[in-house]
């Protein structure tokens, strides 16, 4: 009939009236991220060997590992550091890493007021103090567990 | 009816008037957004209800400028001579029983007169800006306005038939026991196809075609001389559906709630209806109007006072 294709437009168009929005409010209501997104990162200090894959790992040198070696020559991590602002958000350093120190968690809200402001930094369980010996340093670790 | 009385009325229609536009764009945003899924504006004040007066100020704002090699005078008297015909069309609305400006005998005759005079305001935007774009807009709006005219005033003489008056109140009056809508739809139809064509709304936007013609007649406006082009659309919406809600939908006719708000909510529900068909159809192509215009609605309008003068003589006969 002449005209049928003009009133299954208008019910379309109706039916899309009253559906649920896709808009998302987005200050207001904070969407539901799912748990694996890529939105920033979870570092645990304690897991870390500081084998520094993540670092060659990261196509943008975003990741800087300071560490130092202790008595047993192995790596104590002192200092992590990642220059945000540069990430592409890959995920490359949390595949490479073989202790699963570093993960993925769904908060996006990075965004700061100076470059200064989106590194994130951790700080490793051991400290290097000045004129601390390597000794000092390992017996630290095997007692105090100084969270930081 | 004395100055102060005139001014008055003017002063009250005017509030109305702006009043209702900025309602109406917040609407037409909110409900086009509505349609694609979206919120539309939602921002500023409760439900983004002051969004327009948000814009209204910043267009208050703006420089207007005038090309240079626009026609001055003419540029300059568009969007006034445009805006004073969408008020002045306000004067015979019936909002309320008793509720009207002026209560002429020659209401629908004045309206449908005084609506079409709304081409030459485009016309003359459309020359005076002096640019090729707005001048296409504004013969394309002179061939679709001119034609539509025809199938509009023909959908409205049914009614006219049955009532025997051009006076508005009358109409309403008559509509007492049952709204036009039932007795004329095929009238009605046309009469929304055709107001569609009147106030240059999608499907047939041809003469402010974003996409072909920049911005149509209104290109070269900026500020308050733009503002006032959009303006008098949207009161040009407001005072069709309201013709259409007078005589298809008996006015302010209806029971428990007074006069006015059975009137407004009619309005409103035309409203939507003309924004339902604007953000569902894509926009005609021109010749396709024009042969939509003369080769089914004029007929069909034509055949409608036929069968509607026959009715009448019918009804007369057995009533006898």
């Amino acid at each position: 009939m002449f005209g049928q294709g003009l009133v299954k437009g208008l019910s379309i168009t109706i039916k899309r009236f009253f559906q649920k929005k896709i808009t998302e409010k987005y200050p207001e209501v904070k969407p539901k991220l799912p748990a694996r997104s890529h939105g920033s990162f979870d570092f645990c200090a304690e897991k870390c060997i500081a084998c520094n894959l993540c670092a060659d790992a990261c196509p943008n040198s975003v990741i800087k590992v300071d560490y130092f070696k202790n008595e047993q020559g192995k790596r104590v991590l002192e200092n992590y550091r990642m220059n945000i602002c540069y990430c592409l958000f890959c995920g490359l350093c949390i595949e490479a890493c073989p202790t699963k120190a570093l993960n993925s968690k769904p908060d996006f809200e990075l965004a700061g007021f100076s470059k200064d402001d989106v590194v994130a930094s951790w700080e490793g369980i051991a400290r290097r103090n000045e004129g601390e010996t390597a000794e000092d340093a390992v017996n630290k670790t095997g007692s105090g567990q100084q969270e930081v | 009816m004395d100055i102060g009385m005139i001014a008055l009325y003017f002063v009250l229609v005017l509030v109305f008037v702006l009043l209702n536009v900025l309602i109406l764009v917040w609407m037409e945003r909110r409900v086009a957004g509505f349609f694609q899924e979206r919120l539309g504006p939602n921002r500023v004040g409760p439900f983004g209800l002051l969004q327009t007066v948000n814009d209204t100020v910043k267009l208050l704002g703006k420089e207007s400028i005038i090309p240079q090699a626009a026609d001055r005078a003419v540029f300059k008297i568009a969007p006034i001579a445009i805006f004073t015909t969408a008020i002045a069309l306000y004067a015979v609305v019936p909002f309320g029983k008793n509720l009207t400006v002026v209560n002429p005998n020659i209401g629908l005759f004045y309206f449908i007169s005084l609506s079409s005079t709304t081409t030459i305001s485009i016309l003359m935007a459309g020359w005076g800006s002096n640019n090729k774009y707005s001048l296409l807009g504004g013969m394309r709006t002179v061939a679709q306005i001119i034609s539509y005219e025809i199938p509009m005033v023909l959908s409205l003489l049914g009614v006219v038939m049955m009532v025997g008056s051009l006076n508005l109140s009358e109409i309403v009056n008559a509509q007492k026991g049952l709204w036009y809508i039932l007795l004329q739809p095929v009238a009605f139809v046309i009469f929304i196809i055709a107001a569609t064509a009147e106030l240059n709304r999608a499907p047939f936007d041809m003469p402010e075609a974003e996409q072909e013609l920049v911005g149509g007649y209104h290109t070269e406006y900026t500020g308050m001389r733009f503002a006032l082009f959009f303006l008098s659309e949207y009161a040009n919406l407001f005072s069709l559906s309201a013709l259409a809600a007078t005589l298809f939908l008996g006015g302010w006719q209806g029971p428990l709630l007074p006069g006015w708000a059975w009137f407004i909510i009619k309005v409103y529900f035309m409203i939507f209806l003309f924004m339902w068909i604007r953000w569902t159809y894509p926009r005609a192509r021109l010749d396709h109007m024009m042969k939509l215009n003369w080769k089914l609605l004029i007929p069909v309008a034509l055949v409608n006072i036929l069968l509607t003068g026959v009715g009448i003589k019918l009804f007369q006969m057995m009533g006898r």
